[in-house]
């Protein structure tokens, strides 16, 4: 692991959710480490209230890491993390819904005892957790394996269970480690549609994963950690605009040499007639609208945003560079 | 498990054939004296208040043993007789001819030598026998010499908290079996489902939701006390059931009358059970916690067993002496006092400060065992893959501090 020094992200603080409203989990310079492998490396994020907030990184980043200190789980050897404005305790457990990435459930139980055990282990009658098992299975599809036992049912099943396991006390604060691996395209946007629904009632959501462009269409602000550090945070839209190094495609017929003009195109790919450009940083797309319209008939001109996965490469390469 | 109890004895009698000894005496008359001696003592041994005999009890010692007499004592007889054993048409023969007895040494001939009873037996019967007949030879009456030769019985009362308790040493003994016996089933059967628990829990990794609700400490608690509690009802099944068909044998047992059971000891086995109990069960956790698979979890098992078999072994020594400084603190060692302290106050109730002592220690064993056992599980579940070395375990202990 060459962990080169690098301070990436200089203007975290300007990225930090505009609106300000207080944070339902702050973590400050919170540091784990297992023997000698540091999992999470002075890390301080800002979970706004309400959303979709993505925690991403590859494998190995320490997403599972950070998750597991936010709940409780495991001590950072280092930092401060307070959940709704206090310090992290005990008595916030039963206001987190957990859904780790390795999921489980106990295999001989029956599907509906055991959603009513997870919802009295968190606080709730016998009688409000059945009502409520019962309305999100009807939601997931799953009423009729109510009675069967959880070996039973398919993984893709188990998981959905466990989901529900998860949000059936209706907590404030809802984190979910990976919660679309495994599960198949039509279960994936069942999962993805009650995720929406629960921020909508203005649930706080954390959610991890490694597949950047799932966070891209979901998450309001993420957190990008690579080696247990911050590589990129902030509200979504500001990031792309702040690190985004645009692309442009342009279907033109006639001159070229608006290609030529540096102060604008950093690097460019001709194809004749169709052109993908790059735009050198802090150059006005507008501006080279104008200029390629003066010279050139154009039929298309496009401005590609940038994806979050090509930001994170190209931090992630400069990081490790 | 009364079933197991009762078997062996039921078997070891069952199949039994009758045994179809020859006496060999020099005169008839004397044959006949030794046989009816015989027969009369195998009456009284039964008789006896030994538990071993009590299924013996209900079969006649006429249908255990035939004699038959031979005054014929040559060489030749005997030659015959050996060859009548080694084709089966008899069990054995007794050469007890005037010149053995002259000698001091009679032989017993058979194809299965005798066992230690029967050797006892036979040697207690042929001295009361030959002392009978000095005695008549030197003029005394058959009734004088059988006050002469009258056992004395010996009755032990124990004063047990200023009181004479009757129970015969044979009581306690049961009391003592009882305990090991039920601690040993139960440990062995229901401790090992409370090890399989936490493993499920590893393996299935539904811990980590319950970790995110409860703390490890709790968690271990709950799984002790439930599991514990599945085992104790089941094991009050068993007894119930066991009682129910046991009971009306048990009492029509002469023997068991003498068995009283104070209401203190009864105390005591509740309460040295129960702790015992969920002493070896949370070790059985505690291996659980420190292992990924059953297959693991059984190769150290051993940790559990050692304790449990040693105090077993303890037990001959502490019976010899409850008071002695060693066996004292012996007993006062958590993982033997379920078994050593409990022998100690059946035997000879100690003061009641070793007791209180005694109970003490194996609740703060238990508790600071659990505490163990919950930081190991919490840091070992989160980082699993293989069995923890013991370096590594200090240092999970380390990281679970908080």
């Amino acid at each position: 692991m060459s962990t080169t020094q690098t301070p990436v992200a200089p203007a975290q603080n300007a990225l930090v959710d505009p609106k300000n409203t207080a944070p339902v989990v702050e973590l400050n310079n919170v540091r784990k480490s297992y023997d000698e492998f540091v999992a999470v490396d002075n890390l301080s994020l800002r979970i706004p209230a309400g959303g979709i907030y993505g925690l991403l990184g590859p494998n190995g980043a320490g997403k599972t890491s950070t998750i597991r200190m936010i709940i409780g789980i495991t001590v950072p050897d280092s930092g401060t993390i307070s959940v709704f404005g206090q310090p992290l305790s005990r008595s916030h457990m039963d206001q987190f819904g957990y859904l780790p990435e390795e999921r489980g459930l106990y295999k001989k139980m029956k599907v509906l005892e055991h959603l009513v055990f997870l919802g009295q282990l968190k606080g709730l009658t016998g009688a409000e957790a059945t009502t409520r098992a019962r309305n999100w299975c009807e939601r997931f599809e799953l009423t009729s394996w109510l009675a069967k036992k959880v070996e039973e049912l398919s993984k893709g099943m188990q998981q959905k269970i466990q989901f529900i396991g998860a949000v059936l006390h209706d907590p404030k604060l809802i984190i979910m480690d990976e919660p679309f691996s495994g599960l198949d395209p039509a279960n994936a946007i069942g999962l993805k549609d009650a995720l929406l629904d629960l921020a909508k009632d203005g649930k706080t959501i954390l959610f991890s994963t490694h597949r950047m462009d799932q966070a891209e269409r979901l998450c309001h602000s993420i957190c990008l950690i690579n080696h247990g550090r911050a590589v990129l945070q902030g509200d979504l839209a500001q990031i792309k605009a702040k690190y985004g190094h645009c692309n442009v495609q342009i279907k033109y017929n006639g001159d070229a040499r608006f290609l030529k003009e540096s102060r604008l195109v950093q690097s460019f790919n001709d194809y004749g007639n169709y052109v993908e450009v790059r735009l050198a940083p802090g150059a006005d797309p507008q501006e080279l609208l104008q200029l390629a319209a003066s010279c050139a008939r154009l039929s298309k001109f496009e401005l590609m945003e940038p994806s979050l996965e090509e930001i994170f490469l190209e931090m992630v390469g400069k990081s490790s560079a | 498990m009364t079933v197991l109890m009762v078997l062996p004895a039921k078997l070891a009698t069952m199949g039994a054939k009758a045994e179809h000894d020859v006496i060999v005496t020099s005169t008839p008359e004397f044959g006949e004296q030794v046989r009816q001696q015989l027969n009369s003592s195998l009456a009284k041994d039964s008789d006896d208040d030994e538990p071993g005999s009590d299924s013996n009890a209900k079969t006649k010692p006429e249908d255990q043993y035939i004699f038959d007499i031979d005054a014929n004592p040559t060489e030749a007889e005997r030659t015959a007789l050996r060859d009548k054993v080694n084709s089966r048409a008899i069990d054995g023969f007794l050469w007890l001819t005037d010149d053995a007895i002259a000698a001091h040494r009679v032989t017993w001939a058979g194809r299965e030598t005798a066992s230690f009873r029967e050797r006892t037996w036979l040697s207690d019967s042929l001295n009361r026998i030959l002392l009978e007949r000095q005695l008549s030879r030197s003029g005394l009456t058959s009734a004088q010499s059988d006050q002469l030769l009258q056992t004395v019985r010996v009755d032990s009362i124990r004063i047990e908290r200023g009181k004479e308790s009757k129970g015969n040493g044979t009581a306690r003994v049961i009391e003592i079996v009882v305990m090991v016996m039920l601690i040993y089933v139960a440990v062995l059967l229901y401790g090992i489902s409370v090890m399989r628990s936490v493993l499920e829990e590893k393996t299935s990794r539904i811990m980590e939701v319950l970790l995110s609700s409860a703390t490890s400490t709790e968690l271990m608690t709950g799984k002790l006390f439930g599991v514990g509690a599945v085992g104790l009802t089941q094991i009050l099944v068993w007894v119930i059931i066991g009682g129910v068909f046991a009971l009306p044998a048990l009492a029509a047992q002469a023997s068991f009358g003498d068995l009283q059971i104070s209401p203190f000891a009864l105390i005591a086995f509740a309460v040295f059970f129960f702790l015992g109990y969920l002493l070896y069960s949370t070790m059985y956790a505690a291996i659980g916690a420190i292992t990924t698979t059953e297959q693991e979890g059984q190769q150290l098992q051993f940790l559990v067993v050692i304790p449990l078999v040693l105090s077993v072994f303890m037990l001959a020594p502490v019976s010899r002496a409850p008071d002695a400084p060693a066996m004292l603190w012996m007993s006062m060692i958590p993982f033997f006092a379920p078994i050593l302290m409990y022998a100690r106050i059946v035997l000879q109730t100690p003061p009641l400060w070793q007791i209180a002592l005694s109970i003490v220690l194996m609740i703060a064993t238990e508790w600071g065992l659990l505490i163990l056992c919950a930081r190991i599980y919490r840091v070992g579940v989160l980082i699993y893959g293989k069995r923890a070395t013991l370096p590594e375990i200090l240092k999970w202990l380390k990281y679970a501090k908080a």
